[in-house]
């Protein structure tokens, strides 16, 4: 009896109550986490090529400190069904905070940015659908402070977001491309300079899907084998045996936790380094992810 | 490549979505660490869609997932993050009361932060999670009678650091502070 008390007296430690469910499963940051999770795997460009981008799970933060760097910004926006059509843009000595609920009136918000003095140009356009690139040429070095990554709405979770703009920073003849496209789509945020061709909408490309998946799992080549940290020998062997092949990767550490796949991959790979994961994209050539030394931790896995 | 997969994952991502965001929420003391969690969880599982069993199943095995996950982010690996700012925003407002503010809740609290964290964990998917006995073996990857030594030993230790902590268990008056107790 005692011990049905121990538990008891935890339960009321949780910070969402026992049994209970934390997030809305059908709201928006449910069907945002989705895509954003199930987008990263099968859009993962066309092969060894891109692989410069290195891994195939390219986080969130670095796709857009890359999107910055490029003068893009992109992010899924997800809206509440059926809200009215609102956005909100207020001037403080030069800084625009612009508060978006709802993306349909994209001529309405770019009338209201351009009497605030941002030289801004707004688009939408259907889901799938994309403005027909270049329209104009892009402005490479951005300064330091010239708009934030869009982000939360306060007080208003999961409703649209907010970005600040400091219209101090335009130089003279830059435009603020920002592009929406759909319910459910992103928005695209480019700085040009000189002339921007009006948008006119295209087919956005479907990304190629490449679907990876694990050759230990249980319809890979290598079912029954797990090879995590068996050497490459031993892996090469079974691959032979089972009369596929193999791609090794060398893979490196980073610093601050993960792996790169760097593209220079003429390194010689002795029969003792360490095999960490393994992976096909089509059935009997399996990926092969190595490292030299034995590690800890898997550095794919991070188990 | 088989098509099922997408739906497969998107099946078992609405059924654990509520549980996963709870769990992690129960577990991290920052909504940006409970996203990160949440984001990370369901990416590697997008990555292992291969390996995600059927049914309820799945939910156990996702739990598993986030425990990994949670071990690694505190271990200051937040590689691959897919957090967005909806999942942020969701998660700061499960963040909108704390919990053991009151006294008595405050001594539990710290009783129980002082277990070893595998007790923690543990104890916390019994009360929190209410996961049955098989269901937490499941979770951790071990065998029934594991789990049952050593949510006894939790137990115990746990009844020893309420005790330390002038906490005393009674089934019938629930919690008595002993600091406020006379």
């Amino acid at each position: 009896m005692k011990n049905i008390d121990e538990i008891e007296a935890i339960r009321p430690l949780a910070r969402v109550e026992p049994g209970g469910l934390g997030g809305d499963p059908s709201g928006p940051a449910a069907r945002a986490l989705l895509a954003e999770v199930t987008a990263h795997e099968s859009a993962s460009g066309s092969g060894p090529v891109t692989m410069r981008a290195r891994r195939r799970f390219r986080p969130a933060w670095l796709a857009a400190a890359v999107a910055l760097a490029a003068g893009i910004v992109a992010v899924p926006i997800v809206l509440r069904d059926g809200a009215p059509s609102s956005y909100a843009v207020n001037l403080d000595d030069g800084m625009v905070t612009i508060q978006i609920r709802d993306f349909d009136d994209a001529p309405a918000l770019q009338r209201r940015l351009r009497e605030l003095g941002v030289p801004a140009l707004v688009d939408h356009v259907p889901t799938g659908m994309m403005c027909r690139e270049p329209r104009g040429e892009h402005v490479q070095t951005i300064p330091r402070g010239l708009y934030s990554v869009p982000e939360n709405i306060p007080g208003e979770p999961g409703r649209g977001w907010q970005m600040r703009i400091n219209t101090k920073l335009f130089n003279p003849g830059e435009t603020f491309v920002w592009t929406i496209s759909g319910q459910y789509g992103g928005t695209t945020t480019y700085l040009m300079r000189g002339p921007v061709a009006p948008c006119e909408p295209v087919p956005a490309p479907t990304p190629k899907v490449l679907v990876y998946h694990s050759a230990t799992g249980k319809n890979g080549s290598l079912a029954g084998f797990p090879v995590d940290g068996k050497t490459v020998g031993e892996v090469m062997s079974e691959i032979r045996k089972r009369d596929l092949k193999a791609v090794l990767v060398v893979i490196e550490l980073n610093p601050s936790g993960g792996f790169a796949e760097p593209s220079d991959q003429d390194i010689p790979v002795g029969d003792d380094w360490i095999v960490w994961d393994a992976e096909e994209r089509s059935k009997g050539v399996i990926r092969l992810r190595v490292t030299e030394e034995r590690l800890d931790r898997n550095p794919v896995t991070g188990e | 490549m088989d098509d099922e997969r997408p739906a497969r994952f998107e099946a078992a991502y609405h059924r654990a979505y509520g549980l996963i965001t709870a769990y992690a929420a129960r577990r991290c003391g920052e909504p940006q660490d409970a996203a990160d969690v949440v984001a990370e969880t369901f990416a590697v599982a997008w990555r292992r869609v291969e390996e995600l069993p059927e049914g309820d199943e799945a939910t156990l095995w996702l739990y598993g997932v986030a425990r990994k996950v949670l071990a690694n982010h505190f271990r200051g690996d937040n590689r691959r993050r897919s957090r967005t700012a909806e999942l942020d925003a969701e998660l700061a407002d499960l963040y909108g009361h704390c919990p053991d503010t009151e006294v008595e809740l405050d001594a539990i609290g710290r009783a129980f932060r002082s277990l070893p964290g595998d007790d923690r964990e543990l104890l916390s998917l019994l009360a929190w999670e209410g996961l049955e006995r098989e269901e937490i073996a499941k979770v951790l990857g071990l065998s029934r009678n594991a789990v049952r030594i050593r949510l006894h030993r939790a137990r115990r230790r746990l009844s020893r650091a309420l005790a330390e902590a002038g906490v005393h268990v009674s089934t019938r008056s629930g919690l008595v502070p002993s600091k406020r107790a006379l």
